[in-house]
């Protein structure tokens, strides 16, 4: 995506309520055992899918417990962070989830503690 | 729908570290700094009215990640740093992250007196009973007969209540709560931060990787439902029969009390020394 982001929208019927980032996800698992509907299951390889939107009630549950950030409830999207972003931050002015993910290895960690 | 949308959320992280971030996968501490980032959002603070300060352990790690003024310090040390710049510069909303160690072990001295003299300050205690970034070392919230790795026979110290152990030593607010009740710990945060005075708000969060392995207590998902068995109001937990008590841990708000801050008797002190010197001239 480039130029202009376009702002989140409800989510459609049928459309998932749920977006996940696998970028950021580490196939914890809380989301799939937490979520009080069982809508989520885990794909062959670990990570969370809607396996039955029907179920879901957006409760907002697996958000809040996932440890990540790696999954959202509700509107689709996420806002521009394009204003807010810092000079030289690595978060690309518009914010599709994967855009948000550094690339492998970028980013700032300091070593201890 | 949670309170706070996820995208605003996503605006308070630092976008300049790395992530996903260092904590091992399902560890409370992500879930931790969610919570902190909704009740900060939910507050209607500016970015650049919040410190957050913390020491060092896995826990110490969490303020790196939030896009406020952080001031990540030496091991148990959180408090000094915090209490030098909330009387600096009073008006800064000033809040500590800790773990067990940092805050009860190393740190203890300070965070009695933290609450002896109730400073203006919020202080988050994570406690997952163990040393977790050394890899797994007892802390003195431990529990009796417990395993770590400096007790492979099992612990042979009774361990701290962090929440009793704070509200003895005077602290005007003190809440108890874990990562598994998530509403719950939102609010407590959000209660503690706009409390006067020495607010501390002990999280109970997984260690699986170390006290969970080392005791087999199984995955963070295991763990966690060990908090919703257990886990009680602390309202219910007081009818409870003495002798049921201990199976349960209560949660909620524990103290709740107004006492004079110390910050505003500082400031009396400094107009009154202010006065007499003027007089004096
Ligand atoms: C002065 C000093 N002593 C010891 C250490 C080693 N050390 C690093 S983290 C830590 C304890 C961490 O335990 P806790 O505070 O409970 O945090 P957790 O990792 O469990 O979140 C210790 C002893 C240090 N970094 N500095
Ligand atoms: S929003 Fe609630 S019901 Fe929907 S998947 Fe998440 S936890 Fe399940
Ligand atoms: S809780 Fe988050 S990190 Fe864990 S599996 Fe679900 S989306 Fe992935
Ligand atoms: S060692 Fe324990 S406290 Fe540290 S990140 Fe891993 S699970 Fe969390
Ligand atoms: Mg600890």
């Amino acid at each position: 995506m480039s130029g202009k982001a376009a702002q989140p929208k409800p989510a459609q019927k049928g459309e998932s309520k749920v977006s996940f980032f696998p970028a950021w996800c580490k196939r914890c698992g809380n989301c799939v055992a937490f979520c009080p509907r069982g809508a989520l299951k885990r794909d062959q390889w670990g990570y969370p899918v809607l396996a039955d939107s029907d179920r879901c009630t957006s409760c907002g549950l697996c958000e809040m417990l996932c440890p990540d950030f790696a999954l959202s409830v509700g509107e689709g999207g996420l806002k521009p962070a394009g204003a807010g972003a810092p000079r030289g931050s690595r978060v690309a002015p518009i914010t599709s989830p994967e855009r948000l993910a550094p690339e492998p290895n970028g980013g700032e960690e300091d070593g201890n503690g | 729908m949670p309170p706070v949308h996820r995208s605003v959320v996503y605006d308070w992280l630092r976008h300049d570290k790395k992530f996903p971030h260092v904590w091992c996968p399902g560890c409370g501490l992500g879930i931790l700094l969610g919570s902190l980032l909704r009740s900060l959002v939910e507050s209607g603070l500016d970015k650049n009215q919040v410190v957050l300060v913390s020491g060092i352990g896995c826990s110490g790690r969490l303020p790196v990640y939030v896009d406020v003024n952080s001031v990540h310090t030496t091991h148990g040390r959180a408090l000094t740093f915090a209490t030098g710049i909330k009387l600096a510069k009073p008006e800064l909303t000033v809040i500590t992250v800790m773990g067990d160690g940092d805050a009860t072990a190393i740190g203890g001295n300070h965070l009695i007196h933290a609450a002896r003299r109730n400073l203006d300050i919020t202080a988050i205690i994570v406690n997952n009973q163990t040393y977790g970034m050394t890899g797994g070392q007892y802390s003195p919230t431990t529990p009796l007969g417990a395993k770590a790795t400096t007790a492979p026979y099992g612990h042979i110290e009774p361990s701290f209540d962090i929440s009793a152990l704070s509200a003895t030593a005077g602290a005007s607010f003190v809440a108890r709560s874990t990562v598994y009740h998530i509403t719950q710990l939102d609010q407590l945060l959000g209660q503690a931060i706009a409390k006067p005075g020495f607010g501390v708000v002990e999280v109970l969060s997984p260690c699986h990787t170390n006290f969970g392995r080392q005791n087999r207590l199984g995955s963070q998902v295991d763990m966690m439902k060990e908090f919703k068995r257990k886990g009680m109001r602390v309202e219910r937990w007081r009818e409870l029969p003495e002798g049921k008590r201990a199976e349960n841990i209560p949660l909620g708000v524990l103290v709740d009390r107004d006492l004079p801050v110390f910050g505003q008797s500082y400031q009396r002190i400094c107009d009154t020394a202010g006065k007499r010197g003027e007089a004096g001239k």
